[in-house]
């Protein structure tokens, strides 16, 4: 079976190549998104550094696994300077 | 007090250059020195060390860094090392470097680390010689690491690496990762050297707050766990530690 078949379950494999994908496709590169399935579908969590990153994300994702359910909870990491500081003596 | 301002997993590359500029401009009022906890880039290319030099260059503090496994990708990190200590970042590998802050010298020595998991449930030097170059790596690094830190001559020492001295800090990534995120051997090197904070990356999923066997404390500053440019730790001397407890008394 090949990446490109179209709407194969959302199955332990699929769960196992789209983690892969995410880290060894070079236009993604992300080891720190955690993949998951519910049900029937596929979730795809955590945080990126831009907008552009978590198109492409999804953009390659659909484009490889085409049909599958797909929930996408990718936030952009907060780059704001921080309000506290930590005391530690 | 010495203010040290962290992060790590950056994971620069043109497309957000820029984007840590706005915080990076108040760091010099709340902190006396940024370290990096690696992963500063994607793929770890000289063009995107130049992105990492651009956004974390010319501050106004020092700024310490380590390489993480991303600046890596590209087996060159080498060349990533160069492109940034032009910047005029200090890279640590095995190494360690002093710097004078209000008087207190403030020692920093840092690795990358390596995986290899944590006390009972680590990969161990033996089988095939991919085994052991594995756990042989994660080896070799926590000791250069461990030597770093003991041969610093300082005040107050930090230590510095990309992946996880201990599991406290991992909480919230899947347990059957653990051995891909760090090690105790890197734990083990703090624990021989009187350090009073430990700084790492790599565990996105991880949490802020940890602590050594040996009580030292361990702080995740992944990007996404800490939830801004940088977060600021404030080591407090024991002159100050004792006003601290002094006032809380008389409260
Ligand atoms: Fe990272
Ligand atoms: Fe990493």
């Amino acid at each position: 079976m090949t990446n490109t078949d179209t709407n194969r379950p959302v199955d332990e494999y699929v769960e196992a190549e789209v983690q892969r994908l995410l880290t060894e496709d070079g236009r993604i590169s992300e080891q720190g998104l955690t993949v998951s399935r519910r049900g029937h579908t596929l979730i795809l969590c955590g945080d990126v550094e831009s907008v552009q990153r978590r198109e492409e994300i999804v953009r390659l994702v659909r484009e490889q696994f085409p049909g599958i359910d797909l929930q996408v909870d990718i936030g952009l990491t907060r780059a704001g300077a921080p309000t506290e500081a930590e005391e530690l003596s | 007090m010495i203010r040290i301002a962290a992060v790590g997993d950056v994971h620069i590359d043109k497309d957000v250059v820029g984007r840590y500029r706005p915080a990076l401009d108040e760091l010099p009022d709340k902190a006396d020195v940024l370290l990096l906890a690696g992963d500063l880039t994607r793929h770890g290319t000289e063009e995107e060390a130049h992105c990492v030099a651009t956004e974390f260059g010319g501050l106004g503090v020092p700024v310490i860094a380590v390489l993480g496994n991303h600046d890596h990708q590209s087996d060159q990190p080498d060349a990533v090392t160069r492109v940034l200590t032009d910047a005029g970042i200090t890279v640590l590998e095995g190494t360690g470097t002093v710097l004078e802050i209000a008087g207190v010298r403030l020692g920093v020595a840092g690795a990358k680390g390596f995986g290899g998991g944590f006390a009972g449930r680590c990969a161990s030097n033996f089988g095939e010689p991919e085994m052991k170059a594995f756990v042989g790596t994660t080896e070799k690094i926590a000791d250069s690491l461990g030597e770093a830190l003991r041969a610093l001559d300082c005040d107050v020492k930090v230590a510095l690496t990309h992946y996880a001295p201990v599991p406290d800090t991992l909480v919230g990534e899947p347990l059957e990762i653990y051995p891909f995120l760090g090690c105790y051997q890197l734990g083990q090197a703090i624990d021989s050297a009187g350090v009073a904070l430990a700084l790492h990356g790599h565990a996105h999923h991880g949490t802020e707050r940890g602590t050594t066997p040996g009580g030292v404390r361990v702080r995740n500053v992944a990007h996404p766990v800490i939830k801004a440019a940088y977060s600021v730790y404030h080591l407090l001397d024991d002159s100050e530690t004792a006003g601290s407890t002094l006032a809380a008394a008389a409260r």
